[in-house]
């Protein structure tokens, strides 16, 4: 296979944000690392919304387990960083599982109301269990260790960058296998699919599970990153950001997720003078975007790729226009 | 029990529409059998209820003696039967190559983790399946289509492509709905003799529904004939066409396209 | 538990479940009539108490405010209708979904920042002493709630059965391609069946106010009146009324059954259990399409 640029950029990038935090301050680390988190809960949950095809509303629920479980397991066991966090990117999953086997059968409002119930679900019991969630007051986060040595920032910033990079990579890989094939099989032929032997149920559940790891995992990097866990961050206003990122970007795609999540991070930054209105200007994007742009930035990010190429357009990108 | 397919006493209902009634009808391995019918017949709506798409009222569906019927589609896919689709049912934003390749997706050992990994197993099977992909499209002549998105492409392509798709899984029956629907004469006599070549060489058992009279004539060893749900007739091509029952249900009826 | 308890909370349940019964109701309308399922109708009874609040403010007579409100509620369902609505009408239900429950989510901004998040009351149309009658007691503002939704419910099912419009919503519902060429004009079907169900909304926000306080998140009540419309079956008057008004009474027990840690968790163990093994709820169609 003929090398190209294209598959050492992602390596290029990696290490020039490496190289660049190490010399930025430890609020714009602070941000990036942020952004990154952000982009593996994109990620997942783009899996399962824009390949398998399924509506989320609960997808910061697996955000807070992961969080949750992460800090919980080091602060009563002492168990550090490292090993927490997959922990909670499992619990999670397995929780994702336990919602997708009733949901994957629902399609449409039914299932939408299903990921909302589930989404009411989580935040009663986090607030109900206060005694072990800290309840609305929230939870305070250990600083990380290894080997008991409290990590740097630094340290922590290329934790998140590795994170990421593995959640980027695991999902460019998954999509482009016969797992991903069968996600989006799943959503645009479900008879065919069904046809040539594709268990959508087995599928659909899949991909909850696999939604709920990312979003777990983000959540136990958020967790050590932002050093407390506020349930708020976890409620409706929240899954419906962690919708707009996928749409903004694109669905169905890990670059649509990268760019809706990145360009999206920087918002409350540059809202800052007007704080009050973020919750508004995020939805406003939003319903811009589902009317004007429907198939998010990532159209524009592959015109421009193919026209760098030569390529005649795609039918999306020419459905779009 | 030696058939490949037997079918017994079907009943399938939608809501008080009877549109398979007690039918029965066995296919011999190998066998090539044409299902006919004026429109409304139920041809479709049988072939929906042997793969499982469809409830089935009463009766039972046996693939080589095992039962099949009450399996869920997939499950009755991977026991070895296959169709393709009247309207084609593509996966659009995926390119030929992968839709053909969702086809053999079922045979290759790999699993979740070593995908995500990209394992070099993973990527050993991915590249066979590739190459065999490619095969079948060079086969079907749509190999300059591989990267294009299906959704893009004319009806007549999507047709070859789909019994592309379909072949690639290796059905042991493959039940084909309306394959040459939107050919031309050339390509439906291609496609014809490609299908044709294919169960042979494969041993594969086909049932296709057809309105086009001359593929059908040319392909099948035996017809079976629909009306109104029920089997009227069945018998080789020549007898099929000599048949007074079967005349008169084609000339005689103008039943709305209720039911297919 | 004795029998005048269970009474009073029979009485309690019902009063709750009106209000639910009428959220219910706003959700069905357009539902039925268009196949928008409006996830931000719950904003829209937020609104509904907001627009009590000013009005009030105004010293207005109650009936003036009343009036008001539904006046308010029509012309923001209108409005929501074309502008955001109409334009995605023909999107993947995806769109739809996430955009009603954006629009929601939008107006309970717009509420906050402009209102702030203090709690804010005004009273019922007739005080708040209880009436004292065959030894249980009574709320007036309950009684008031109750004998709204009533009257509601049977407005609605005579607008369905003997207005021109009301046939032609149902019509609309059943078959919108045919509705049209019978010469039944579509938009403006959707457009009334909007302001219909938000009049509703902003009437149960009215009503309720004196009850629960006025705050920005009186919405988070659309989720019993979405538990209402699935019990309902989604596609009936009768069946949304009699869901939410079966809503209320289930959490009102549960309230006093399960103990208070459990008790918000009813209503959504609830409607899971629903969606998974009978979604189309106590009276809906078996199969659950949309129109």
């Amino acid at each position: 296979m003929r090398p190209r640029i294209g598959s050492w950029l992602p390596i290029l990038v990696i290490v020039a944000l490496a190289a660049a935090a190490s010399t930025l301050r430890s609020y714009p680390v602070y941000l990036l690392s942020l952004a990154m988190i952000n982009i593996v809960a994109a990620v997942g949950l783009n899996l399962l919304t824009g390949n398998s095809g399924q509506i989320s509303l609960c997808h910061s629920s697996f955000i807070a387990i992961g969080a949750y479980t992460s800090t919980l397991l080091t602060a009563k066991f002492g168990l550090p960083f490292w090993a927490t966090i997959p922990c909670g990117a499992v619990a999670a999953a397995a929780l994702g599982a336990v919602l997708g086997a009733p949901a994957s059968r629902l399609r449409g409002i039914y299932l939408a109301l299903a990921t909302l119930g589930f989404l009411q679900i989580v935040q009663i019991a986090i607030e109900e269990f206060a005694n072990v969630t800290g309840g609305v007051r929230g939870l305070i986060v250990a600083k990380p260790t290894i080997g008991g040595i409290r990590i740097g920032d630094y340290a922590r910033f290329l934790v998140v960058l590795g994170c990421c990079a593995f959640a980027v990579w695991t999902a460019r890989n998954l999509l482009a296998s016969r797992v991903g094939r069968e996600l989006d099989a799943v959503r645009q032929s479900p008879h065919a699919a069904q046809a040539l032997g594709v268990s959508l149920q087995r599928v659909k559940l899949g991909a909850f599970a696999l939604a709920a790891a990312y979003a777990g995992l983000a959540g136990g990097l958020q967790a050590i990153v932002v050093g407390f866990i506020d349930p708020v961050e976890f409620g409706v206003s929240a899954a419906l950001r962690q919708i707009t990122f996928i749409v903004v970007g694109g669905m169905g795609s890990v670059a649509g997720s990268i760019i809706g999540a990145a360009v999206l991070s920087g918002l409350p930054e540059v809202l800052r003078p007007v704080k009050e209105y973020s919750d508004v200007i995020y939805i406003a994007i939003l319903l811009g975007f589902l009317i004007f742009m429907p198939h998010g930035l990532v159209t524009a990010w592959d015109a421009a790729k193919r026209r760098w190429r030569g390529l005649p357009q795609s039918p999306v990108a020419e459905a779009a226009r | 029990m030696n058939d490949c397919l037997a079918i017994e006493a079907l009943t399938v209902r939608f809501g008080g529409l009877v549109a398979v009634r007690d039918l029965s009808l066995r296919v011999a391995p190998g066998e090539i059998r044409g299902l006919i019918g004026p429109n409304g017949a139920g041809k479709t709506t049988l072939i929906n209820a042997i793969t499982g798409a469809v409830p089935i009222a009463a009766g039972a569906v046996r693939l080589n003696g095992e039962r099949v019927s009450g399996l869920s589609p997939h499950a009755i896919s991977r026991r070895g039967i296959g169709r393709t689709f009247q309207h084609v049912e593509p996966f659009g934003e995926l390119s030929v190559l992968d839709n053909v390749l969702v086809g053999i997706g079922r045979r290759m050992h790999v699993s979740f983790g070593a995908a995500a990994l990209a394992t070099p197993n993973a990527r050993r099977c991915e590249s066979d399946a590739v190459r065999e992909a490619l095969g079948i499209l060079e086969r079907f002549d749509l190999l300059s289509y591989a990267r294009m998105p299906a959704a893009r492409l004319p009806f007549g392509v999507l047709k070859q492509m789909d019994l592309a798709r379909a072949l690639s899984a290796r059905p042991m029956l493959l039940l084909m709905d309306e394959p040459t629907a939107g050919m031309s004469e050339a390509e439906a006599d291609r496609a014809i003799a490609a299908a044709r070549a294919l169960a042979e060489s494969e041993g594969m058992t086909l049932i296709v529904v057809e309105h086009n009279m001359r593929v059908m004539m040319a392909l099948a060893h035996t017809v079976s004939v629909m009306q109104n749900g029920v089997l009227i007739a069945e018998g080789t091509p020549a007898e099929i066409q000599r048949n007074r029952t079967v005349i008169d249900a084609y000339l005689g009826e103008e039943t709305p396209d209720v039911v297919h | 538990m004795t029998l005048t308890l269970a009474l009073q909370l029979a009485i309690a349940g019902i009063s709750v479940g009106s209000i639910y019964a009428l959220v219910a109701l706003a959700i069905v309308i357009p539902f039925k009539a268009s196949g928008v399922l409006n996830f931000g109708q719950g904003e829209i009874v937020t609104f509904g108490a907001y627009a009590a609040l000013v009005l009030t403010q105004l010293a207005l007579p109650y009936p003036v405010v009343l009036i008001g409100v539904l006046l308010l509620g029509a012309m923001g369902g209108i409005v929501i209708e074309r502008v955001l609505v109409r334009p995605i009408v023909k999107a993947p239900e995806f769109t739809l979904v996430i955009a009603t429950f954006a629009i929601g989510l939008l107006i309970k901004g717009a509420i906050s920042i402009h209102f702030g998040d203090s709690p804010n009351s005004i009273d019922g149309p007739f005080g708040s002493d209880p009436i004292v009658a065959a030894g249980l007691r009574f709320n007036p503002t309950s009684l008031w709630i109750f004998a709204c939704t009533v009257l509601v419910t049977f407005g609605v099912i005579a607008f369905f059965r003997y207005t021109r419009l009301g046939k032609a919503m149902r019509a609309v519902s059943v078959n919108a391609d045919a509705a049209r060429l019978m010469g039944i004009r579509v938009e403006r079907v959707y457009r009334w069946s909007w302001a219909i169900s938000t009049a509703i909304g902003a009437l149960a926000g009215l009503l309720v106010a004196p009850l629960i306080g006025i705050n920005p998140e009186i919405g988070q009540l659309i989720l019993r009146g979405l538990l209402g419309a699935v019990l309902g079956g989604f596609t009936s008057v009768g069946g949304a009324i009699v869901g939410g008004l079966a809503v209320g009474l289930i959490e009102t027990f549960a309230g006093v059954l399960v103990g208070s840690t459990f008790k918000n968790l009813v209503p959504f163990l609830l409607l899971m259990a629903l969606l998974v093994f009978r979604p189309q709820g106590l009276f809906g169609a078996a199969e659950i399409k949309r129109v």
